[in-house]
């Protein structure tokens, strides 16, 4: 069972928007302090490139039931222009925009599944998954 | 349940139990037979073919209202899952054969007859299992609280000084419980030295050490100053093996130099007051 | 909404209350940096108790401006780093290795002075 709400990001300001949704779940479903700020960075992380390098996008979160147990799944999905080098940018370090290159790897630490989804000139899709403990 | 059945099963209870118990020891697990002595064996068994039995008589309603009280009578009796399944299974076979060669069962009334001890088996069976996994899932979710319960106690010995002692495996899932409990700690003791003793550690792999500097490193942010203590012979030799360089932070080869080091830093001393002796 | 400098002694004290949005992080480099001019502080104390998240472009902008405010001759100390969020640096892959951190303000505050007393 999945319950999906999301934010479209065209502006630095929908990024906030994001994050603060992020948050919001990740508190109903329970998640401690330190998972929500966890949640909350990646989604800013996710939201940023967005913006970045797509223009457009969206960010949607979906809270999932999995048997017992329950976790949240950040949806980022744009239609930019994608990414060539996927082993590349999965590298620390790795970034082309000057900034500290923390960027998926980075969201990868710190959710629990990471998949990513990408064809140049087609977009982007990156699923990122953190199950309640 | 179905009458002929019941009755067969109801004249027929000693000699099914011998087929039962005879049939199960000879297809048991050799863990099982080593287990049990022969005498518990065969008063368990007893047991086990009594339940099954009990549950035949009443109706419908009654048996499903039975059922999860026969399936934790049976899970009580600790028996592998596996064993208790095929029991089930080979009580089903020798009455089925007892009956057909009675001439009970005929041609014209076999498929009613199987469809019948369907009916009776598969509802056992699930219950059973299900009770045996409730019971797994009860086990393991305890068990995982009282892991975490010993996970990483912080404990201030000084004012500004505290020292988390670490005991046992250290998994990924237990490295982020700790880092948790260290950062939230030292927080709350307002520590300007921590003090990480790994003396109960018994492997630093990689990925422990990788946890290790993680922690330190998270340490740093918040304010304060992480020391590794309790540092055994083999423990130095793996790390520098692997290469892991643990240079940016204090080791020390046991608490008490920790412990020394880390007042030097707060800027504290233990004197001896020199007493009257 | 503009993040208050304050003004004690040769220190500046910057207290983040709210949760930093890309302008204000932006606004608030420029801002600090001009007030290091202005008041020729020596020390900059910037707490961050009520934040409870940072990302790596939020973390760029602070470590830029501590690089910048050295450039400038004023020694910065980040204080109140809440444990979830040095976690997450940490995860992130930002060890923001050469900035100073202490517990709280106070020791914060110390911690500049042994700084500047050397």
């Amino acid at each position: 069972m999945d319950i999906q709400s999301c934010v479209t990001i065209i502006n630095e300001w929908d990024i906030v928007a994001a994050r603060q949704l992020g948050r919001n779940v990740a508190k109903e479903l329970g998640f401690g302090t330190v998972d929500q700020a966890r949640i909350t960075t990646a989604i800013s992380e996710l939201a940023r490139n967005i913006y970045l390098y797509a223009g457009k996008g969206q960010i949607c979160i979906d809270k999932l039931y999995d048997g017992g147990k329950a976790g949240l799944r950040i949806n980022a999905v744009d239609s930019g222009p994608g990414i060539r080098e996927i082993r590349q940018v999965m590298e620390d370090g790795f970034s082309t925009s000057g900034g500290l290159g923390a960027g998926l790897p980075g969201v990868k630490r710190l959710m629990d599944e990471f998949d990513i989804e990408s064809s140049p000139g087609q977009g982007t899709q990156i699923r990122a998954s953190k199950w309640l403990r | 349940m179905n009458q002929t059945i019941s009755n067969y099963i109801q004249s027929h209870k000693q000699q099914i139990q011998d087929e039962w118990i005879n049939r199960t020891k000879e297809e048991a697990d050799e863990r099982v037979v080593r287990l049990v002595s022969d005498r518990v064996f065969v008063s368990t068994s007893k047991e086990f073919i009594d339940l099954l039995i009990s549950n035949f008589k009443g109706t419908n309603e009654e048996y499903t209202n039975r059922l999860t009280d026969f399936a934790e009578k049976v899970v009580r009796l600790g028996w592998p899952l596996t064993f208790v399944t095929k029991g089930l299974h080979t009580f089903n076979l020798i009455v089925f054969e007892g009956m057909q060669e009675e001439g009970i069962v005929t041609k014209e009334n076999q498929m009613d007859i199987v469809y019948e001890f369907d009916r009776w088996a598969t509802p056992m069976n699930n219950e059973i299992v299900s009770v045996y996994s409730s019971t797994w899932e009860r086990t393991v979710s305890l068990q995982k609280i009282a892991l975490q319960e010993l996970s990483a106690p912080l404990i201030p010995v000084f004012e500004g000084i505290t020292v988390m002692p670490l005991v046992g495996t250290i998994d990924t899932e237990r490295a982020k419980q700790i880092m948790e409990n260290l950062l939230k700690g030292a927080v709350k003791h307002r520590s300007e030295v921590v003090l990480i003793d790994i003396t109960g550690v018994p492997v630093v792999d990689t990925m422990v050490a990788h946890h290790i500097i993680q922690a330190a490193d998270a340490v740093r942010l918040i304010g304060a100053k992480c020391m590794l203590v309790g540092i055994r012979p083999e423990i130095a030799q793996t790390i520098v093996n692997l290469g892991i360089d643990l240079n940016q932070f204090t080791t020390k080869n046991n608490l008490k130099k920790g412990i020394e080091a880390a007042l030097e830093l707060t800027n504290k001393k233990i004197v001896s007051t020199g007493g009257a002796k | 909404m503009r993040i208050p400098i304050l003004k004690l002694n040769d220190c500046l004290l910057v207290s983040i209350q709210w949760e930093l949005d890309d302008q204000t992080a932006l606004q608030f480099q420029e801002d600090l940096l001009h007030k290091i001019h202005e008041t020729s502080a020596n020390g900059v104390v910037i707490d961050l108790t009520s934040i409870d998240f940072i990302d790596s472009f939020i973390a760029k902008v602070l470590g830029d401006v501590i690089n910048m405010s050295k450039l400038m001759g004023a020694i910065v100390v980040i204080t109140g780093i809440q444990p979830a969020v040095a976690i997450t640096l940490i995860e992130l892959g930002i060890g923001l290795d050469d900035v100073l951190t202490a517990l709280d303000l106070e020791k914060g505050l110390e911690k500049l002075q042994q700084e500047l007393g050397e």
